[in-house]
């Protein structure tokens, strides 16, 4: 699951959501982190979201080509613009904002 | 105590507990340098020097110590830092080549904040950066940027620690810079746990007084290391930051007896045969008094015994001092040719004296000569504050000292009477030997006298000399004390002719008498001679007379025998012819 299967062999389409989350390993924050990008895609239909997750502990040349130095972080990919979001998660508003996606009612 | 020993500790052992930083003078007020392992934190407000800091201790392990180091950058680029540190000389791109890698860690302003987060992976992404390059350095460049991402203190604290256990389990010698309030350079309030878990705090400090800039740097902290915990200069120079300690631990520097020239005959006589080699002389006078001349004289002296100066001249080119003093007869050209003088200008208030302190100190580093001339010392006087005003230039005679250097310095002094006075610089009672250089008017003229105020060691001269410029030279002239006063200029050249005459009247006189007395025994000696000779004529006379009358005598006996023995008589028996005998012979 950590390893990026890269180039996608279902090329995202336009407007797709292709996000990446960078964990150090399972420490409290990255497992946090996961929980609470899960739950925002939850609702989502299964291919409307692609979603990499970089163990840095077991990658960290990933990190570094990416040019991540600090866990646990989302980065939107797609669609552009690039967005990033530092931190578990926690901030529900935060996520769906940094994610595109409009807070369900 | 312990603290005592840790100083006193082996080279072996230093190197164990100890990283050198590189950074000129900064290992001596830090027991030796930073702890190996183990945590130091440098606070200092905005361009107080830290990424500098962090940056020159990489360089010099890469460069020096084969121990390659990291650089997390949290406030600037990478680019940037490399770029700010270009104008370096260990600095710039060339960094990655010797091993110093720089890991851009900024978060940017377009970073949500989404959550809590902790230094896990960080601290696993340096590790495996040091692992890949070998690295022993780590510095974590602006760390309260990150820091400030954490919601409460409490976090911070659990982050710090984090790096601490990180830091002393990777065995990684680490650095971490944060910002702090100018006031006092104390990090904001919740920081205060960084410096509580370091192993070692240093503070970083500028203030602009006077428009120069003043730099700072203490070593607030050292864990079970002996360490000064005062405020010391600090400048940055092209060669990095640089710290001029101004502590006495240098005062055991061996002392010569070896004498080198001041340049100047009479002078040398005067002090029992020159300057010792590796004291510091000290010149002091009025504008004009050709203290500088003196300086320039012992700058040349020591250039033909083939020994290298550094002159370092405040305010004035160093083309107008090799043509000054070659109307005095110093011929600075040739020895500036061949490299032996090397004369340096600077300009007094461009720097502050900290800054001149340690560009003094990076240019004997780049020459290395035997000795050191500063012209005049007095421009390192700081111009507004009182405190520590000598400073500067105590550093300065206490570094040419500590590497066993002459250093002549002068200092501008218009009172004629130092004695009575308390010289601007305290520096006279650091110097060896002090010479004061004062106007004397007289008779319409103004003539230059020399004193030996102090020469420590040495018995010399307590006599006051004129110095007189030629153009062969700076010489000395014994001046005439008449009636309580010094004679000088006109007054003593018409003294000593004065005293020339008489003298030549006297030698005259002494001649003659002299010949006279030779006359008298040459003609005694020829009256000897003669009589000499007489006797030599009557003894020769005397013995021609004894040998007649003994050959007399023996013919006179044989003819008396002769007649006898024809006459075949007996003896004795021809009256008045008897054989001659003493005793029966008539008397």
């Amino acid at each position: 699951m950590s390893e990026a299967p890269s180039p996608d062999p279902a090329t995202p389409g336009p407007g797709q959501l292709r996000v990446c989350l960078y964990v150090a390993g399972d420490s409290p924050n990255s497992a946090a982190a996961l929980r609470n990008l899960r739950a925002a895609l939850a609702h989502l239909a299964t291919h409307s979201a692609l979603v990499e997750i970089v163990d840095v502990l077991q990658h960290p040349e990933r990190a570094f080509r990416d040019g991540i130095m600090v866990t646990p972080m989302l980065v939107r990919r797609e669609p552009l613009p690039e967005r990033r979001v530092l931190g578990n998660l926690s901030d529900r508003a935060k996520l769906q904002h940094a994610l595109g996606l409009e807070i369900p009612q | 105590m312990d603290l005592r020993d840790e100083t006193l500790q082996s080279g072996e052992r230093r190197h164990r507990t100890r990283i050198p930083t590189g950074i000129a003078g900064f290992d001596q007020i830090a027991d030796g340098g930073l702890p190996r392992a183990g945590v130091t934190v440098v606070l200092g407000e905005a361009g107080a020097g830290k990424t500098i800091f962090g940056l020159q201790v990489l360089a010099a392990g890469a460069r020096d110590a084969k121990e390659p180091g990291i650089l997390v950058a949290f406030e600037e680029s990478a680019e940037r830092i490399l770029a700010n540190t270009s104008s370096f000389t260990w600095g710039g791109p060339s960094l990655a080549e010797v091993g110093v890698h720089v890991l851009d860690a900024q978060i940017s302003q377009a970073v949500e904040h989404g959550g809590e987060f902790d230094l896990l992976g960080l601290l696993a992404l340096v590790a495996a950066k040091a692992k890949q390059i070998g690295a022993r350095r780590a510095v974590f460049d602006g760390l309260d940027v990150l820091l400030g991402y954490l919601s409460h203190s409490g976090l911070v604290r659990r982050e710090v620690l984090r790096l601490r256990e990180w830091a002393h389990e990777s065995g990684l010698s680490v650095i971490v810079t944060a910002k702090a309030d100018a006031a006092d350079a104390r990090p904001a309030s919740e920081y205060d746990f960084l410096q509580f878990m370091a192993d070692c705090v240093v503070t970083l400090h500028h203030r602009v007084h006077d428009t120069t800039a003043l730099r700072f740097i203490r070593v607030a902290k050292y864990r079970g290391a002996a360490h000064s915990a005062n405020e010391v200069p600090m400048t940055i120079t092209p060669c990095g930051l640089e710290v001029a300690p101004n502590t006495p631990s240098e005062l055991a520097h061996p002392a010569s007896t070896e004498r080198v020239s001041s340049g100047v005959d009479r002078l040398d006589a005067m002090l029992s045969g020159g300057y010792y080699r590796g004291s510091s002389i000290l010149i002091t006078g009025a504008p004009g008094t050709a203290k500088t001349s003196l300086a320039a004289s012992f700058t040349a002296a020591a250039a033909r015994r083939g020994e290298r100066t550094l002159f370092v001249s405040f305010d004035e080119a160093p083309p107008q001092i090799v043509r000054n003093m070659a109307s005095i007869g110093v011929d600075f050209e040739a020895h500036v040719a061949s490299g032996l003088v090397h004369i340096h200008s600077l300009r007094a208030r461009a720097e502050s004296p900290e800054a001149h302190v340690a560009r003094i100190r990076a240019l004997i580093r780049e020459h290395d000569p035997q000795n050191l001339v500063v012209d005049p010392l007095s421009a390192l006087r700081s111009r507004s504050r009182d405190a520590d005003d000598e400073g500067a230039a105590l550093q300065v005679i206490d570094h040419a000292r500590s590497l066993g250097m002459t250093l002549v310095c002068t200092s501008l002094l218009g009172n004629p009477l130092p004695l009575t006075e308390k010289t601007p610089l305290g520096i006279s009672t650091i110097a060896d030997t002090w010479m004061h250089v004062s106007y004397v008017n007289q008779g319409g003229e103004r003539n230059r006298a020399l004193t030996i105020i102090k020469a420590r060691g040495t018995s010399h001269s307590n006599q006051v000399r004129e110095l007189v410029l030629t153009q062969e030279g700076v010489t000395l002239a014994d001046v005439y004390a008449v009636g309580g006063e010094v004679l000088m200029g006109t007054l003593r050249w018409e003294k000593e002719n004065e005293a020339r005459r008489s003298r030549t009247a006297a030698h005259t006189a002494g001649r003659l008498r002299e010949q006279k007395a030779e006359l008298a025994l040459a003609q005694t000696r020829a009256r000897a001679e003669t009589l000499g000779r007489e006797e030599a004529v009557l003894e020769a006379e005397l013995d021609v007379i004894k040998a007649e009358v003994a050959s007399d005598v023996a013919h006179r006996t044989s003819e008396v025998d002769q007649l006898l023995e024809r006459r075949q008589a007996d003896a004795g028996t021809v009256p008045g012819l008897g054989r001659v005998d003493p005793v029966s012979s008539p008397s």
